[in-house]
């Protein structure tokens, strides 16, 4: 028998919970500004400055300030080493917080100054970046899972650094490729660091949480090359503005994203607790979205679809029906742990502690999520058919279950 | 009852709070020995080597130990081989997963 003395491997939850938070407000910020310019929405308007401000307070705001709250608690568990700093987290928690407030700020009312906020973003992510490069070379056993959250990461890197290219064109102008650059920002953000890191966190925590046993996970390492080449393909085809590269980079996705949906199917059905949870549930259907909308992807690009405003929902749809979801469903297992552990840990086995199911609201859950989907799949079909009122409405069911959701992950920390 | 029955019978306490079953229904407890100074020697496992539960549930080992008044010292090792399958739950922890 190989051994080891119990190792501390929890971060101080403080930590997690205050980007989680933060990610959380920046949610609701961004869905009310896309009411109050639900027009923009309607008509397919996407670049507008309020519109950027709404984008990136939700995908800077909230979708990676709660994959870097998440990360600190996962990774530690994950990889089976403590994070590298606490004292660095809590600096780069500030820096990055204060740079995403700034950056979608000056995005949203003063545009040319936007390079300013996007250099704070950009150091806040750096000091992310090393603290996670450092936690990982302590890591003894690499894995399949190192492979995805390095790639997502390298990823990452790549799209700020096209993302302060844009802010900086923007403010001081240059002659470079502006639409490639901004695909480029686009696709490797959206593609490259939100799937892959999914991905990467899918593979351990669907066994874990569906105490799946004996799956082999076969197509890990095919889809994981895949999706690279596919995202270097789209990224060349921006440049070279070729067509079947573009066409082939879409059907490498596809065929990643493929091999990733089978090796969840196997772990499911193999999966030893057969009364899943509620919102873990939402996460997995989120995977099935995500892979009808890369089959939706290519399709469209096999017969030569055009139209513009349509791809822009598809990025839509991608975002939301996928990362967003996903995101979702797990937050609602993540948020009850770190609780329970910073509340409950130290307690087990001296009196009657709570379970992890008890600390948070299924029934609700199910609701909100439903209202998610009947909300995002409304403002889709609305937005294509531009019909403005029903716009409005499904963009207020939108924020008004993003308050809701605030408020139910509040509640857990009342427990 | 033995200090050995008294230790078994506190594992029984220790609830994985993601499954709601006990770790001994788990089949996480692989040996546990209990010398004549009383000290407790525990070898157990976990489902999974990345569990995010790994020091609740260890530590919730060694506090329901701790709490029996004759024990000395407790020494809790983890191991990840054997590793831990299903086979190693009872048909009690099976049933509940149903």
């Amino acid at each position: 028998m190989s051994g080891l003395t119990a190792n501390k491997t929890e971060t101080n939850v403080k930590l997690p919970l205050s980007f989680i938070f933060l990610g959380l407000v920046s949610f609701v910020l961004s869905q009310w500004i896309f009411l109050i310019h639900s027009d923009a929405l309607t008509n397919g308007i996407f670049r507008l400055p309020q519109i950027l401000m709404g984008a990136h307070l939700l995908l800077l705001g909230w979708i990676v300030m709660i994959i870097m709250g998440a990360m600190y608690q996962l990774v530690p568990v994950a990889f089976l080493t403590p994070i590298w700093s606490e004292k660095l987290g809590f600096v780069q928690l500030i820096v990055t917080g204060v740079g995403i407030g700034l950056f979608s700020f000056l995005l949203g009312f003063n545009i040319s100054h936007a390079v300013y906020g996007a250099v704070v973003v950009i150091v806040g992510i750096l000091l992310f970046l090393f603290q996670i490069l450092m936690t990982l070379k302590k890591q003894e056993e690499k894995n399949v899972l190192t492979l995805f959250v390095g790639g997502a990461l390298v990823c990452f890197l790549i799209t700020i650094i096209a993302g302060l290219t844009l802010a900086w064109s923007i403010a001081f102008g240059s002659s470079f490729n502006y639409t490639a650059t901004l695909h480029s920002h686009i696709l490797l953000g959206v593609a490259g660091w939100f799937t892959l890191l999914i991905f990467g966190f899918s593979y351990k925590l669907v066994p874990m949480f569906s105490l799946s046993h004996g799956f082999k996970m076969r197509g890990s390492k095919l889809a994981f090359i895949s999706y690279i080449v596919g995202l270097l393909l789209l990224i060349l085809s921006f440049w070279l503005d070729h067509s079947s590269l573009s066409t082939l980079g879409w059907i490498l996705l596809w065929v990643g994203f493929s091999c990733f949906t089978l090796d969840i199917l196997e772990i499911l059905k193999k999966r030893l607790k057969k009364r899943l949870d509620r919102p873990f549930m939402f996460s997995l259907i989120a995977i099935g979205f995500g892979w009808l909308i890369h089959t939706a992807v290519v399709v469209l690009r096999l017969v030569h679809f055009q139209d513009e405003r349509i791809w822009s929902w598809l990025v839509f749809l991608y975002i939301i029906c996928w990362v967003m979801f996903s995101i979702l469903g797990y937050l609602y297992k993540i948020v009850p742990f770190l609780w329970w552990t910073y509340k409950y840990s130290s307690q087990v086995g001296k009196i009657s502690v709570p379970l992890l199911k008890d600390m948070v609201n299924e029934k609700l859950g199910v609701t909100l999520f439903s209202l998610f989907t009947f909300g995002t799949f409304g403002l889709t079909i609305s937005g294509v058919l531009q019909m403005d009122i029903a716009v409005q409405l499904f963009q207020a069911i939108m924020l008004a279950t993003s308050i809701a959701y605030l408020i139910s992950i509040v509640q857990v920390i009342r427990k | 009852m033995s200090l050995y029955e008294q230790v078994k019978e506190a594992l029984y306490t220790v609830i994985d709070p993601e499954l709601g079953i006990n770790i001994v229904d788990l089949g996480l407890i692989y040996n546990m020995e209990v010398n004549d100074n009383n000290d407790v020697k525990v070898t157990m496992t976990l489902t999974t080597p990345g569990c995010p539960l790994h020091d609740s549930i260890v530590g919730g080992v060694e506090s329901a130990i701790y709490f029996l008044d004759e024990v000395g010292k407790v020494d809790v090792q983890l191991v990840w081989q054997p590793a831990w399958s299903p086979e190693k739950m009872t048909d009690k922890a099976r049933a509940m997963l149903y």
